[in-house]
């Protein structure tokens, strides 16, 4: 009997289970997947975020990510908008799809040069991005989870956030977060380099 | 079954008008109050950073199970939201006033029709709001912002990036001060300081944004409130003279077939623009075939708002975007116009933005950049700031704008749903592209000030802050309700808030319902017993 990899463990789920049961198991087997074995994207991560961040650095944004899509609640009910009576869910896990293409660089990385994405250097496993990207529509950063590639949805991800726009402005702003109304009158502290942390 | 509840008072709907009502009513009278409200209890404020921390990560709707199902309408809704608290709980807790011009469009500019209340009619009752919601807010020029009374709480301070945009508008010619907003620059009745987390709309995790769930805690802790949630009232039902309404009719959403009838002394429709109107029209009957209170036939009618023009604006300013996005400045400079001249009125708003200084993936050249090459361009492009600029301007309601009963369209219990349709009188669709020219004029003259440039315009053709529908006046003939609220046709009908706007002013109105409101429970409580 073959071994039950996570492709052939999702393929026998699809012919057995109802869709709703298989997208949930699917998404939990991909968030399992990704904890257990963060090594690809933790080197995507390397490879797609500012060194700015240090080693420590990037690998809590990835983690973050990774979070971010283990809570993904497919269908969940979004914010309404205003001026319509028409309500708005969340599409699709995109985590299945992430760890597939996950498994693509590593595929790719195999192919190109016989070693693992995450063993590559930075500067090869960025042209692998690069290959993989070519053609797709990168004139802006997507929404998340509507990101063809996990590695644009990583940026999304890192750059929508709180972090990002402290390192932009090399300030403490905060955004988004509870502060001390009465600082707001004064210029942003400047943030620390990393290596002065 | 058929149950029946009796009170002295039944509010109809549980939004901010209503808490401002069942509040005056509860503290200067001794009358037995229910509120009816369809929707379900809102999210406590105990689970609120929670759901905020679901809306920052997805996107999701704070407010779990807001809505009734099948209530797709058609028509520019404002917003699904039907719950305890209504709209009111992800309002942006903006409050500025109306002008004084905003009350006699007609005498000043010659357009459109004058309230039958003036400002100074309205100034104590805009007071009273601003107390008992809590105001933070900074005098502007006396000339432009009167008042006869300072703000209940010192303004939110300007954040470092306001007060170089403050200088930059100065340098244009226009003073902007921080606009007061309903949201606590210190800890105010028992509820926290804002420690801007930024989210003042959708869900403000602290409670220092003022929503109406404070008042209906406040006052079912007290006992002097029965607040109903999931009853859907479907009809108020007249007595044989049609002078006066017996009681209304409810559905309970977890006992649809045991019908609910509320008896009460007067009865408080407080159920916003849309809903006040479409009850008022679902309630027809013998003796009022065309719905209550419609002996005038504007039931429905003038539905008013404002539209607005917004630019965002390249300046050679360094500016930290994400100090408190959603606090601006604001300016009434536009407001009030003297008598003869264009009816071209607008309120101005600036705000700090990130628009054209957000990162992105791929150079002036197209080519795509990964890692240090993002962060490099995005520090290089965010040299300079970004101002949000936003001006709501007037539109004259047009008889046409209306809310009419859908004939296509039912709720699961077989009532037709509202259909809406917003539509500028004459004299708006004359002046429209002038307005909107002048504008985009105005950002451009402040672009030039601060050596910027207009980076885009955009005309939002919605219309904000969504009014009338039973609007008031002095005659029954083209009126719905008399300044306090009142029906003209039913002696203990009133209809408070948004609905009863004449027109839709150019600045957020929120306030200026409350406003209304308290001033209708002012007249209310006389009828009622005095508080022992």
């Amino acid at each position: 009997m073959p071994a039950l990899t996570r492709r052939t463990f999702l393929a026998s789920l699809a012919s057995t289970l109802p869709l709703a049961v298989i997208v949930r198991r699917a998404h939990a087997a991909s968030a399992a997947h990704l904890a257990s074995d963060p090594a690809t994207l933790d080197a995507l991560a390397e490879a797609v975020l500012p060194s700015a961040l240090g080693h420590a650095g990037i690998l809590k944004e990835a983690k973050a990510f990774r979070d971010w899509g283990t809570g993904y609640r497919e269908n969940a009910e979004v914010l309404h908008g205003y001026g319509t009576s028409r309500l708005r869910s969340l599409g699709p896990t995109p985590l299945t799809k992430w760890t597939a293409q996950l498994d693509d660089l590593d595929a790719r990385a195999q192919s190109a040069h016989q070693r693992k994405f995450r063993e590559l250097p930075v500067a090869e496993r960025a042209d692998i991005v690069r290959a993989v990207l070519q053609g797709q529509r990168t004139d802006r950063l997507p929404a998340i989870a509507d990101a063809s590639h996990v590695s644009l949805a990583l940026l999304a991800h890192f750059y929508d956030g709180s972090d990002a726009n402290d390192l932009c402005y090399e300030a403490k702003i905060g955004k988004a977060t509870c502060r001390p109304l009465a600082a707001q009158a004064r210029k942003p502290l400047p943030m620390l380099k990393v290596s002065e942390r | 079954m058929r149950r029946a509840v009796e009170a002295d008072v039944c509010v109809v709907g549980s939004g901010i008008s209503a808490a401002m009502v069942a509040d005056r009513l509860s503290r200067t009278t001794g009358a037995s109050i229910v509120v009816v409200e369809a929707g379900d209890e809102s999210v406590p404020l105990s689970q609120r950073a929670a759901t905020r921390e679901r809306f920052l990560r997805y996107g999701e709707n704070p407010w779990l199970g807001d809505h009734l199902e099948g209530y797709e309408i058609d028509g520019p809704l404002q917003s699904r939201s039907m719950q305890v608290g209504g709209m009111a709980m992800h309002w942006g807790g903006v409050t500025p006033r109306f002008s004084p011009e905003d009350f006699k469009h007609k005498s000043v500019y010659g357009v459109g029709t004058d309230w039958p209340i003036s400002y100074d009619d309205l100034q104590p009752f805009y007071q009273e709001a601003e107390e008992v919601m809590g105001v933070s807010g900074e005098q502007g020029p006396h000339d432009m912002d009167p008042r006869a009374k300072p703000f209940p709480m010192p303004a939110i301070p300007l954040t470092y990036n306001l007060e170089l945009l403050k200088h930059w508008a100065s340098n244009a010619g226009i003073a902007m001060w921080s606009q007061p907003s309903a949201k606590n620059s210190i800890a105010y009745r028992g509820r926290a300081q804002c420690c801007r987390n930024d989210t003042c709309s959708p869900v403000c995790p602290v409670g220092a944004k003022y929503s109406p769930d404070f008042t209906w805690s406040a006052l079912r802790k007290t006992n002097k409130v029965r607040v109903v949630p999931r009853m859907l009232v479907r009809k108020l039902v007249l007595d044989p003279s049609g002078k006066k309404i017996t009681h209304a009719i409810a559905l309970d959403r977890d006992r649809p077939n045991d019908p609910v009838e509320y008896h009460a002394k007067t009865f408080v429709v407080a159920a916003g623009y849309t809903w006040s109107a479409h009850l008022l029209l679902l309630s027809a009957q013998s003796g009022a075939e065309n719905g209550l209170a419609n002996r005038s036939g504007l039931v429905g009618k003038y539905l008013a708002g404002h539209r607005n023009v917004g630019a965002y604006i390249d300046l050679p300013l360094r500016l930290y975007p994400g100090m408190n996005e959603q606090h601006s400045l604001v300016s009434k400079q536009f407001m009030r116009g003297k008598a003869g001249s264009p009816f071209i009125r607008h309120d101005l708003r600036v705000w700090e933005s990130s628009v054209g200084k957000a990162p992105r993936l791929a150079d002036d050249t197209g080519a795509l950049m990964l890692g240090d090459a993002i962060l490099d361009d995005w520090r290089k492009r965010a040299q300079t700031g970004t101002a949000r600029a936003r001006a709501y301007y007037d539109i004259v309601p047009d008889r046409s704008s209306e809310l009419t009963l859908d004939p296509a369209r039912k709720n699961a219990w077989g009532d037709p749903l509202p259909k809406l349709a917003f539509r500028d009188a004459p004299e708006s669709v004359a002046m429209r592209a002038q307005t909107e020219d002048s504008i985009k004029a105005l950002f451009a003259t402040m672009a030039k000030a601060g050596d910027g440039k207009v980076l885009r315009t955009n005309v939002d053709n919605f219309q904000d802050h969504p009014s009338g529908g039973c609007r008031m006046g002095a005659d029954p003939a083209n009126s719905v309700v008399d300044s306090w609220g009142r029906t003209h046709d039913h002696e203990n009908l009133f209809v408070v808030g948004a609905p009863t706007c004449v027109t839709g002013s150019c600045a957020n109105a929120t306030l200026t319902f409350c406003a209304l409101a308290l001033r209708s429970a002012h007249e209310i409580e006389r009828a009622l017993p005095r508080k022992a």
